[in-house]
């Protein structure tokens, strides 16, 4: 069992530590699981970003029949560590172009497709944020689906409420998004 | 390492003042039908514009986010919100030989391009380059052991795969015969092909996938998108394309990294047989492609397939496995009863029909045909293409079909249906004379006789398949699947449209095909039996002979050969040959423990007076028949043997004894005349002589009556009983009875 593993396991017993301490391993893990991908792939590939969250959840799960709970809790970080990863390359990314111009890409960088341009990768984090403060469950349920790729169904059982609602909330939450951050809205 | 935990988090600049309420008044004018939602809204807002705008303007946000935030895209649509890889190849790019022009098409795993052959040849190819990031050098290596067997495959509804090789960027890329088409379930839409008419496209898919599997191909990836259709001086054509391809990609489906390509793998869950579903990756075999010609047939019925592709992407990867392998899909006629009228409609005006008639016209048959291709245990299935194809064939004449077991309702239901002119004016002749049923089942039972014929080769043509059914097993138990399959590929080939020619009654050139088969491969036996029964039936004895003695050659442990051969022998007079094989089937067969195998051979060897040294062990042969004991219920027959071992031994009261027993039993023509033969001549012995003569009297009235019909069945047991009651009256009447002719 490694330390992931250990931490699920304290926050299903309701360590209050080790739900803060679950992130950045999460984080570590998807960070570390990449740049082996991306030193085994051909140059000019890009890894998918709700693919990487599944293949590092089978990794830690080592293909057993692990609780739901354990999912449940993985996957919740792992959205959050997808975002923090995906966000965070839109930023340097965009440095990178404003300071230095054409200046290539460090090769150790990792290549993970963002499932949108920077600048709109930038705008939706700060709509989530936004959409966080005031509802934070529907913000949760957007990470899950959008950074670590969950179905409606799963979402719903990582947070515990029926399918139909994950349904209306991700209905709203998509329409509030959007007018955030829509052309001229 | 980690980037700030903190959110920079801004006020909400344009949030609402009351989330929860704009949250349920938007729910709830969503719910609403558009022309409905404006008075909703103003009840709902009242005087509060604010509101009023905000839910307006979420309301426009939803209907113009379309594809925004949606994580994976559904299969089947080439929506590239999440993955915009462009292609790294545009017009004008020269690859190896081949200078790319137009693009044509962009599927799951590629993109597909028009190029233009240079060398060796000058010509128009479609070429297809990879587009994930796949082990390039595998994937050629992969193609590069299919290669030879590609290259056998020659058919018209098959694209030819030419080439393999590297892109200048490590992408892999296939060359193809270009083929300008529709996919097939769009061809059949746009043009509204009726249900027939689809059949008849789907047969000849079933044709060319039959085509490959003799030649050791296995598709792997059978779906609309696969098979296009193109016009042929107005006739339309479906190709299968991509043979090959599939296995050559295929390696990263094993391991883990399947999840990395989530999204490729999912490319076509729909298609998906349950073997490959479970990902094991070493079992596929052709009756995987079987199942997705299955699910095709399904989608070309139903217009949708058997599990929906978006619900089984929706429900995650373990739980699409489990309904692959698991769950019973509808059958196509109840998919269409449960749809809603108005999608029921449109499915049924692409079929140009009306929604109750080709519900009707699905029900029943082309249920059992889909179902059967869809069966979850493959050995349950069809056991080739040529099978599947064999049975929409009868489905289309309005034949029983394969795919269900058959009661006599059934096969009269069918019969009713192919002659309804006939029968109706039957069932008229009955309604006026008052017959009742008697009349309908005479003409049932006389339409049967006629038919029988037509369905015994039938039946041949499924042995056949059966033969190549064997061969695949046998092929699968052995190390290498595909190389053995690919050894016999020539013969099953054989076998095959030997298979097809029988069925269509073609003796000759069935029996050409097969004649340069190697005499040794004992499956070959079954087909031999099959010409050899059909030219005994004809009284065509040096054809029939021919035939058997290549199936005893081809396989010396089947008695079933035997037991036509030996009286075909005494028939033509060939006495030096039939006790050959009598010595044959006694050092074979002595020892068996089938009591069939040791009736049969003990009748054979003892149907005319055996040679001393033989008649213990032929003895003890027909006692391992009776030993079955009367419950079996060959036990006529055996007890018939006994008897006549009985006779030729020299034990008449026994053989008495036995053979009333026999004579007291409901006969069988053949059988009934056998035995009256022998029980005359064992009465004779025993002083019984104006019995003898009675006996013998009623055994030849049976032979007359009876066994004189030309095109028995029974043929063989027939010739027997000729022999037998030649022997008798040259015993009895001790006048020599004319030569049978057994016609």
């Amino acid at each position: 069992m490694n330390d992931v593993t250990h931490l699920i396991k304290a926050v299903e017993h309701g360590d209050p530590k080790a739900a803060g301490q679950l992130l950045p391993l999460v984080y570590d893990e998807l960070r570390k699981l990449a740049a082996s991908k991306m030193a085994n792939e051909a140059p000019g590939q890009t890894l998918q970003p709700t693919a990487l969250v599944h293949e590092a959840w089978l990794r830690l799960a080592g293909g057993k029949d692990e609780t739901w709970d354990n999912r449940a809790h993985f996957f919740g970080a792992a959205a959050e560590a997808m975002r923090r990863i995906l966000i965070e390359n839109a930023r340097r990314k965009k440095a990178l172009r404003h300071g230095a111009g054409q200046a290539p890409l460090d090769l150790q960088e990792l290549e993970i497709a963002a499932p949108a341009p920077d600048d709109q990768m930038l705008a939706i984090d700060e709509a989530l944020n936004r959409l966080a403060a005031l509802d934070n469950e529907k913000a949760e349920l957007v990470k899950l689906r959008y950074f670590a790729g969950m179905t409606i169904e799963e979402a719903a059982r990582v947070l515990g409420i029926s399918e139909a609602t994950a349904k209306r909330w991700w209905v709203y939450a998509r329409a509030w998004l959007y007018a955030e951050i829509r052309p001229g809205g | 390492m980690l980037p700030s935990m903190e959110n920079d988090q801004k006020p909400a600049s344009s949030s609402p003042p009351e989330p929860r309420r704009e949250e349920a008044i938007f729910d709830a004018v969503l719910a609403l039908p558009p022309e409905q939602r404006p008075a909703c809204l103003d009840q709902a807002c009242g005087q509060d514009a604010q509101l009023r705008q905000r839910i307006e303007l979420l309301l426009r946000s939803h209907d113009q986010a379309g594809e925004f935030l949606e994580p994976a895209p559904p299969a089947g649509q080439n929506r590239t919100v999440l993955v915009p890889t462009p292609p790294s190849e545009k017009p004008g790019d020269i690859i190896a030989h081949y200078k790319i022009r137009e693009k044509l098409g962009e599927g799951g795993c590629g993109v597909v391009y028009v190029a233009e052959q240079t060398e060796p040849v000058r010509r128009r190819v479609a070429l297809k380059v990879i587009k994930l990031g796949m082990d390039t050098r595998s994937v050629i290596a992969r193609f590069e052991a299919e290669r030879q067997a590609l290259a056998m495959m020659d058919h018209p509804n098959i694209a030819r795969v030419l080439d393999a090789g590297a892109t200048e960027t490590g992408r892999p890329y296939f060359v193809m015969e270009l083929v300008r088409g529709i996919k097939i379930t769009d061809y059949c839409d746009q043009n509204q092909l009726n249900t027939t008419q689809r059949l008849a496209l789907f047969v000849q898919v079933c044709h060319a996938v039959q085509h490959a599997h003799q030649k050791g191909i296995i598709h792997r990836d059978i779906k609309p998108s696969n098979i296009l259709v193109t016009l042929h001086d107005g006739v339309p054509v479906p190709k299968v394309i991509d043979f090959g391809i599939a296995k050559a990609t295929e390696g990263r489906l094993t391991d883990l990294t399947v999840y990395t390509e989530l999204r490729q793998f999912i490319g076509t869950p729909a298609y998906m047989s349950p073997e490959q579903a479970e990902m094991s990756g070493l079992d596929i075999d052709t009756r995987s492609d079987i199942y997705s010609l299955g699910v095709l047939l399904y989608e070309l019925l139903t217009g949708r397939t058997p599990f929906d592709a978006q619900e089984l992407i929706r429900s995650g990867l373990d739980e699409m496995r489990r309904t692959i392998r698991e769950k019973e899909p509808q059958r196509p006629s109840t998919r269409l009863s449960t749809m809603l009228d108005a999608e029921l409609t449109t499915v049924a005006k692409r079929q140009s029909a009306e929604p109750p008639k080709l519900v009707h016209f699905i029900c029943g048959d082309l249920d059992w045909i889909v179902m059967k291709a869809l069966e979850k245990d493959r050995t349950r299935r069809f056991e080739s293409a040529s099978g599947l194809a064999l049975d929409v064939e009868r489905f289309l004449k309005n034949e029983p079909i394969e795919a269900r077991p058959p009661s006599g309702l059934y096969r009269f239901q069918k019969w009713v249906r192919r002659n309804k002119t006939a029968f109706a004016a039957a069932a008229a002749v009955v309604a006026a004379l008052v017959l009742g049923l008697g009349l309908s089942l005479y003409l049932f039972v006389r339409e049967r006789r006629a038919h029988r014929l037509e369905q015994e080769a039938r039946h041949r043509a499924v042995a056949a398949e059966r033969v190549q059914a064997k061969l695949r097993d046998q092929a699968e138990k052995g190390l290498v699947l595909e190389r053995q399959m690919r050894e016999m590929a020539p013969i099953t080939e054989k076998f095959t449209i030997a298979g097809r020619l029988l069925s269509q009654g073609n003796m000759e050139e069935a029996e050409q095909v097969i004649s340069d088969i190697p005499p040794t491969i004992p499956q070959g036996s079954i087909l031999y039996n099959a010409l050899g029964e059909v030219y005994g039936r004809r009284g065509e004895w040096p054809a029939a002979i021919r035939n058997f003695n290549r199936s005893v050659t081809a396989d010396p442990t089947n008695h079933y050969a035997y037991h036509y051969l030996a009286p075909l022998l005494v028939q033509t007079g060939d006495l030096g040959a039939y006790r050959k094989l009598c010595e044959r089937a006694l050092s074979q067969f002595a020892e068996t423990a089938d009591p069939t195998a040791a009736e049969r051979m003990a009748k054979d060897c003892l149907m005319l007076p055996p040679p001393a040294d033989s008649l213990e062990r032929l003895a003890k042969m027909a006692d391992i028949a009776v030993a079955a004991g009367p419950t079996n219920p060959s036990w006529p027959y055996y007890m018939f043997v006994k008897g006549l071992a009985e006779y030729r031994q020299g034990h008449f009261a026994g053989a008495l004894e036995w053979l009333r027993k026999v004579a007291a039993q409901e006969g069988v023509p053949a059988r009934a005349a056998q035995a009256d033969a022998t029980l005359a001549m064992a009465e004779y012995q025993l002083g019984q002589t104006n019995a003898a003569r009675e006996t013998l009297a009623q055994g030849i009235k049976i032979a007359e009556t009876e066994l004189s019909k030309p095109g028995r069945i029974d043929w063989n047991d027939a010739l027997i009983a000729q022999f037998l009651l030649r022997e008798a009256q040259a015993l009895i009447t001790g006048t020599p009875a004319p030569a049978a002719d057994g016609k």
